[in-house]
C-alpha cells in the first residue's frame, strides 16, 4: 500500500516541489498545510501515515508540535525538515518526539522511507 | 535692624502700655491690684516686643506682625479707663475678646504666618466674628450697676436684665471653650503631622497652648459660676503669666535658632577640611538639622537635576511636602537643596549654609556630571552592542528565509528534473544536471556557514549551552565542555559565545595544543567563562584584533577578559560578565 504524506511548510514553492518529488518517488501526498493550526486539523482529518514538518512555522515551532501531530488519530511518523543544519537545533530535535530530521535540500522519498525503515 | 513700621508699632505699644498702666493705677472704679496691673502690662508688652523683633527679622512672615497685634489688642480693654461712654462701651464689646481672636489666628497660622487650608481660614474668621460680636448679645441686657461714677455708661443697653444677661453669658462661655478646643485641635494636628525640624519650629505654640487653654477655661468658669475661692483674683495674675509663655517660647526658639546658626561656622570649618566625596550631604544635613535633606545637582547637558549617582531627581511640588533652595554660582545653577519646608522659616540659616557650601557643591556637581555622562556612555555602548546583535540576528533570519529557501527549492527542482529524465539516453544532460546539483549543494552549505558566522541560529534558538556544544563538536581537537543548562540574557550569551569561538579558533591556529577545556557557569550573579589549553602559551592579547574587539563587547556589558599565558604552560582566558 502506498504510504500517505502530509507536507507542512509555510513556503508554497517548497510544498509544490516537495509534493512532485515525493509523488515521483512513489509516495501519495494527501495534503499540504502552511501553518501549525491547519497542520493539526489536516492531520486529524486526513490521517496521513507520514508528516513532513518544517521546523519554523509562522504560528509555532515545528519542534513544539511534532509530538502533538504524532498523537493524532492515524499515529503518523513525523519527520522534521529545515533549510538549516541539524546542528543548529542541538538536542532539541531528539527531544521533540519526531522520528528524525532531513535537511530540506536533501529531501526525497527514499531518504524519508529509509529514515522510517520502510520500503515500497 | 528694626525698620520704620516696626519701630512705629513698638513706640505705639509702649505708649499704649504706659497709658494702660496709668489708667489702671489711677482709676477710681474697680481698681486692680498693682501686681496684677504690672503683669497685665508685661504680658502685652512681651507680645509687642517679641513680635517686633520677629517681624524685623522676617518681614515677609506675618507671625511677627500677628504677635505684635496680640499685644496691641491686649490693651484695647484698657480704654475703659478713659472717662468716655464710647470708650467704655468699645472696651467692653471688643476689649479682651479681640486679643484672644488674634491669638487664635496666630496659633493656627504659626509658624509661617499663613493659613494652610480653607477650614483653617473658616476657623479664624469665625473666631474674629464671634469674639468681637459675642459681648454684643450680653451687653444689650447689661449696664455697669456698681459704677460709682455716672460719667460712663454702656451705650448699647436696651433692657437691663441680670437674669437674661447671665443666661446669654453662659452660652457665650460654653462656645468660647469649644472654640478654644478647636484651636487646640488644629495646633495638635499640625504637631502630629510635623517632621522633626517642623516640630522645632512649632514648639513655642505647642508648649504654650496647654497653659493658655487652661487659663481660657478657668476664665470662662469664673464667668459662669462666679468667683471660686478667690480664683478670679488669682486669674488676674495667672492669665497674663499663661499668655506670656508664648512670647517667651518664641524667644527661646529664637535663641535656639541663633545656636543652630553656630552650626554654619562648624560647616565652614568642615568644608575647609574637604570632606570625603559623597559625605557632603551628611555634613549639610547636620548643619541644617534636617536628616531628610537631599542634594540634587544641575546637569546643564541634560537640563535636569540628578543625585550623586547620576539619577534624575524630581523637584518638590506643592503635594509632596518638600521645599527646594536653589544654589547658583556666577549666575549658573549649581545644585538644589531639597529639604523640610519648615527650614524656610529660618531663611538666614539655609542661605548661610548654601553660601558656605557653594564651592564644595560645585565640585560635587562636576563629579555627578561626570558620573551621569559615564552612565550614559556605558548605557549607549550596551545599546550599540545590543543593536548590532539584533542586526546580526535579522541578517541571519533574512538569509534563511530568503536566499536559502529559494536555493533549497531550486535544489528540489533539479532533482525532480533528474528523476523526470528517467532512463532517457542523454548522459550529457544528466551529467550537467548532477554538476548543477553539486554546485547548488555547495552554495547552500556556504550560505549556511555564512549565516551561522553572522549569528548562529542555535544560539538564538537553543542558547549558550547547545551553541558551545556545537563549537566543541566542530573543533579539530578534543574539547572538554561544562555549560549552563538555563538561558541567559541575549547580549551575555552572544558575548560569551563569540569569545569562546575566537579563543578556540586561536587554539587551533597558534597554540599547538592537544586538548582544550571550555567551561561556562553562573557565579554570584555573573557568568564566568574559562577557555584553557595545554599548548605552548606565550600568547600576547595585545596582538591581533580578534580578542581586543571582543574585550570591547564584554566591557560594554560591564564585564572583563583576562588572559594568562606563560610560555610553555598553555593559555587560559577568563571572562566574567554580570548577568543578573
Amino acid at each position: 500500500m502506498t504510504p500517505t504524506v502530509l507536507i507542512v511548510d509555510d513556503h508554497e514553492d517548497f510544498r509544490a516541489f516537495a509534493r512532485r518529488l515525493l509523488e515521483a518517488g512513489g509516495l501519495k501526498v494527501v495534503g499540504e498545510a502552511g501553518d501549525a493550526a491547519s497542520a493539526l486539523s489536516a492531520a486529524q482529518d486526513l490521517g496521513p501515515q507520514l508528516i513532513v514538518l518544517d521546523i519554523k512555522l509562522p504560528d509555532a515551532e515545528g519542534l513544539d508540535i511534532a509530538r502533538q501531530l504524532g498523537e493524532t488519530s492515524a499515529r503518523p511518523a513525523v519527520v522534521l525538515v529545515s533549510s538549516r543544519d541539524a546542528g543548529d537545533y542541538g538536542a532539541r530535535i531528539e527531544q521533540s518526539g519526531a522520528r528524525g530530521f532531513i535537511p530540506k535540500a536533501e529531501l526525497s522519498a527514499a531518504r524519508l522511507l529509509a529514515l522510517l525503515g520502510m520500503c515500497l | 535692624m528694626i525698620r520704620r513700621p516696626q519701630a512705629l508699632v513698638l513706640l505705639l505699644g509702649i505708649a499704649v502700655a504706659s497709658a494702660a498702666a496709668v489708667g489702671a493705677l489711677t482709676t477710681t472704679n474697680a481698681r486692680p491690684a498693682p501686681g496684677a496691673t504690672a503683669l497685665h502690662v508685661a504680658a502685652g508688652l512681651s507680645f509687642i516686643g517679641v513680635g517686633v523683633v520677629v517681624w524685623s527679622r522676617e518681614p515677609a512672615n506675618r507671625t511677627g506682625l500677628l504677635t505684635a497685634a496680640v499685644g496691641l489688642a491686649w490693651f484695647v480693654t484698657d480704654v475703659r479707663y478713659l472717662p468716655s461712654s464710647v470708650a467704655f462701651t468699645v472696651a467692653d464689646l471688643v476689649g479682651a475678646p479681640l486679643a484672644y481672636a488674634v491669638l487664635a489666628h496666630l496659633a493656627v497660622a504659626f509658624p509661617s504666618g499663613r493659613l494652610r487650608s480653607r477650614s483653617e481660614r473658616a476657623v479664624v474668621v469665625i473666631a474674629y466674628g464671634w469674639l468681637i460680636l459675642e459681648n454684643l448679645a450680653q451687653d444689650v441686657f447689661w449696664a455697669p450697676a456698681d459704677s460709682r461714677c455716672d460719667c460712663v455708661r454702656n451705650l448699647i443697653v436696651v433692657h437691663r436684665d441680670a437674669h437674661l444677661h447671665g443666661i446669654v453669658g453662659n452660652v457665650q462661655q460654653a462656645i468660647n471653650v469649644v472654640l478654644a478646643f478647636v484651636v487646640l485641635r488644629i495646633v495638635l494636628d499640625h504637631w502630629s503631622k510635623a517632621t522633626p525640624p517642623g516640630r522645632r519650629a512649632l514648639a513655642p505654640v505647642f508648649w504654650a497652648s496647654g497653659p493658655i487653654l487652661l487659663a481660657v477655661i478657668a476664665l470662662q468658669a469664673v464667668g459662669a459660676f462666679g468667683s471660686l475661692k478667690g480664683l478670679d483674683a488669682a486669674l488676674a495674675y495667672l492669665t497674663p503669666l499663661a499668655l506670656m509663655s508664648l512670647p517667651f517660647g518664641f524667644l527661646a526658639g529664637f535663641v535656639h535658632s541663633r545656636l543652630s546658626h553656630l552650626a554654619v561656622g562648624h560647616l565652614v570649618i568642615e568644608l575647609g577640611g574637604a570632606p570625603p566625596r559623597g559625605r557632603l550631604r551628611d555634613t549639610l544635613a547636620r548643619a541644617l538639622g534636617d536628616p531628610s535633606l537631599m542634594v540634587a545637582y544641575w546637569m546643564p547637558d541634560f537640563r535636569a537635576y540628578v543625585d550623586t549617582d547620576g539619577r534624575r531627581v524630581d523637584l518638590p511640588t506643592e503635594q509632596n511636602q518638600r521645599a527646594a533652595t536653589f544654589i547658583e554660582r556666577a549666575g549658573e545653577p549649581v545644585a538644589a537643596l531639597l529639604h523640610d519646608p519648615s527650614l524656610k522659616n529660618d531663611p538666614w540659616l539655609i542661605d548661610a549654609v548654601a553660601a558656605a557650601a557653594g564651592l564644595a557643591l560645585e565640585n560635587e556637581r562636576l563629579h555627578a556630571d561626570i558620573s551621569a555622562q559615564l552612565k550614559e556612555v556605558r548605557a549607549s555602548r550596551a545599546r550599540i552592542v545590543e543593536a548590532s546583535d539584533a542586526e546580526r540576528r535579522r541578517l541571519e533570519r533574512d538569509l534563511h528565509d530568503g536566499a536559502q529557501q529559494r536555493l533549497v527549492s531550486l535544489s528540489l527542482a533539479l532533482r525532480l528534473a533528474g528523476d523526470q529524465l528517467g532512463n532517457a539516453p542523454e548522459p550529457l544532460v544528466r551529467e550537467t544536471l548532477n554538476a548543477a546539483a553539486d554546485q547548488l549543494r555547495l552554495a547552500i552549505a556556504e550560505l549556511r556557514e555564512l549565516a551561522s558566522g553572522i549569528h548562529p541560529a542555535i544560539l538564538t534558538e537553543a542558547g549558550l549551552g547547545p551553541a558551545l556544544q556545537s563549537v566543541a563538536e566542530r573543533a579539530p581537537l578534543p574539547v572538554a565542555l561544562t555549560v549552563p543548562t538555563d538561558r541567559l540574557p541575549r547580549p551575555v550569551e552572544a558575548a560569551a559565545y563569540f569569545v569562546v569561538c575566537e579563543a578556540v579558533a586561536n587554539i587551533c591556529k597558534h597554540a599547538d595544543a592537544h586538548s582544550a577545556t571550555v567551561s561556562a557557569r553562573r557565579l554570584d550573579g555573573r557568568l564566568l567563562v574559562e577557555v584553557a589549553d595545554d599548548g605552548v602559551g606565550g600568547a600576547d592579547p595585545s596582538h591581533g584584533s580578534g580578542l581586543r574587539g571582543l574585550a570591547d563587547r564584554v566591557a560594554a556589558l560591564n564585564g572583563r577578559i583576562d588572559v594568562v599565558s606563560p610560555p610553555g604552560q598553555g593559555t587560559r582566558i577568563v571572562v566574567t560578565i554580570p548577568c543578573g
